[in-house]
């Protein structure tokens, strides 16, 4: 445990593990193509993107109630060290699903953007996966200590409190995305909602005691 | 042991074109050469069921501007819920002690003569193959361009004969859960049933595939036979038939109890009438890498062929 602590201190690890998700398609498309996957390659990505930026939405969002559930276990005041630059992460998966989504859809014809446009408004599956993109995107950019400063920490905290809202969108995106329920979303998004659960049960518990003992 | 006796109908080895099949026949020649005239359990497997049969293009339903789609991607990229919801599983796990050979085909229902039929005699009753290619469009927004070869639907339906009173055909996947991981775990209702208006069965461009660039068509694409109607979305077409019914009342598809605001009964490829969650307006082309993209045609298609079967219905009511 001490040596899995030692890792997640280090930026340059994190910062690896965050990264190779991303490498990963071209083991399929290039280094031992799976024609499976080449059928289509532009699908693989757009999926493979997607559920990277849902794995890294939910695990960063499990950083916080970790640490309140186990405010002393080394790993948890690890990972919390790296909060910001994990969810600028899942914005960057994020932003390569939105743009492989345009290519995805669009080809290389610019003639059909304006049905790239009608569906995403008018479907409410592509529609929450739009909203949760804008509200990462509108957390990227607020995450430099500069746009704290400037918004000031209590509303800071407030902005970025869209988050939850953003992996609550994001679940329903996901699940809606195939043509039967795909459990994935459950073993993402169950844990993460358990862990928030027994967070504000604990913060509740613990709000109740200190203003008896004062 | 399983011997096979050639057929009187099947044509000799060298009317055969694709090359798996040409190394086949020289082997076949060698065995010949040593007296030897029936071909081992081994080899037929590799075949499939309904190796042997001669095909040949029929210009008649063959679009020179059409661009096959690679024989790789046809046969890996596979929707077949009995063997995983991946598309890559099929190709795997129907491969995996799955038996499709010999296979048994119950054509039953309002018909004048009930039959069970093998899969070979069938092909032999109906008078051998042909290889059409048709523009394939699966529902999730993506096509292909596949040579089947098999035979008209029309040819099949007619060695039972359809009773005045039938209406619809409904076929039947097979329903084997300890072959079929996906039955085991039921991420569908087992067996697949799928349904067609017998005038749609009927119609010249319905058809029955055995095969796919003239090979035996492989067990992930539902072999040894499958039904290929190439104006409607590509859960129609079911794979791997066990049985055939005649009947008078509408049958129920699959998908269709599943989720009938998502899945029609009639499912035609229509450009104007959406999935609730995605656009059907355009599709992907399975290999056409980045600009793959093309518009999808009313009826995939197939509209000067089949658009009377429909006059006078509201195409968004009855999707």
């Amino acid at each position: 445990m001490l040596f899995l602590e030692k890792i997640l201190r280090s930026k340059a690890a994190v910062w690896t593990l965050l990264v190779l998700p991303g490498l990963w398609p071209l083991w399929p498309i290039f280094v031992r193509p799976d024609p499976s996957v080449t059928a289509d390659a532009l699908k693989y990505l757009l999926h493979h993107f997607g559920f990277v930026a849902c794995v890294v939405l939910a695990v960063v969002l499990a950083f916080t109630p970790l640490r309140v559930l186990w405010p002393k276990w080394g790993v948890a005041q690890a990972v919390n060290r790296h909060r910001r630059l994990v969810g600028v992460a899942a914005f960057v998966y994020a932003a390569l699903h939105v743009t492989t989504h345009f290519v995805y859809e669009g080809g290389l014809d610019v003639s059909f953007i304006p049905d790239i446009f009608r569906a995403v408004v008018s479907k409410p599956f592509q529609l929450t996966g739009l909203i949760a993109f804008t509200i990462l995107l509108l957390l990227a950019v607020t995450s430099p200590n500069a746009a704290i400063k400037w918004l000031g920490g209590k509303r800071w905290k407030n902005l970025h409190r869209l988050a939850y809202v953003a992996a609550g969108l994001v679940a329903y995106h996901q699940a809606a995305a195939r043509k039967i329920f795909p459990l994935q979303v459950l073993w993402i998004f169950v844990p993460l909602a358990l862990l928030e659960i027994a967070r504000v049960w604990k913060q509740r518990q613990v709000g109740r005691v200190v203003p008896k003992a004062s | 042991m399983h011997i096979r006796t050639p057929k009187d109908w099947e044509l000799p080895e060298s009317a055969v074109t694709s090359e798996s099949l040409y190394h086949l026949s020289k082997r076949r020649d060698f065995l010949k050469a040593l007296g030897i005239t029936a071909v081992a359990l081994g080899a037929r497997q590799a075949m499939g069921a309904t190796a042997g049969f001669p095909t040949k293009l029929n210009p008649a339903f063959h679009d020179a501007a059409l661009k096959p789609t690679a024989y790789d991607a046809i046969t890996s990229y596979n929707n077949f819920y009995e063997f995983g919801t991946g598309k890559d599983e099929p190709r795997e796990l129907a491969n995996r002690g799955w038996k499709t050979d010999p296979w048994t085909v119950e054509i039953s229902g309002l018909v004048d003569t009930p039959i069970k039929i093998e899969v070979n005699d069938m092909i032999g009753k109906v008078g051998g193959i042909e290889q059409r290619v048709y523009r394939f469009r699966c529902v999730e927004a993506w096509s292909m361009v596949i040579p089947w070869d098999g035979f008209q639907l029309s040819k099949l339906l007619a060695l039972a004969g359809p009773k005045a009173d039938a209406k619809f055909v409904k076929f039947y996947t097979f329903n084997d859960p300890k072959s079929a991981p996906g039955q085991r775990e039921g991420n569908l209702e087992y067996p697949y049933v799928e349904g067609l208006r017998l005038d749609e069965a009927m119609h010249e461009l319905s058809f029955i595939a055995t095969g796919i660039y003239g090979k035996p068509i492989p067990n992930q694409n539902g072999a040894p036979l499958r039904l290929v109607v190439p104006w409607k979305y590509g859960f129609k077409n079911i794979k791997s038939i066990v049985k055939i019914e005649l009947t008078a009342k509408q049958p129920r598809g699959t998908w269709e109890a599943m989720q009938a605001r998502e899945y029609g009964f009639y499912a035609n490829v229509n450009p104007t009438v959406d999935h609730p969650r995605w656009s059907q307006a355009s599709e992907r082309v399975i290999g056409g890498g980045l600009g793959g993209r093309q518009r999808t045609l009313m009826f995939n298609g197939y509209d000067k062929q089949v658009a009377s079967l429909y006059a006078g219905m509201d195409l968004k009511k009855f999707y």
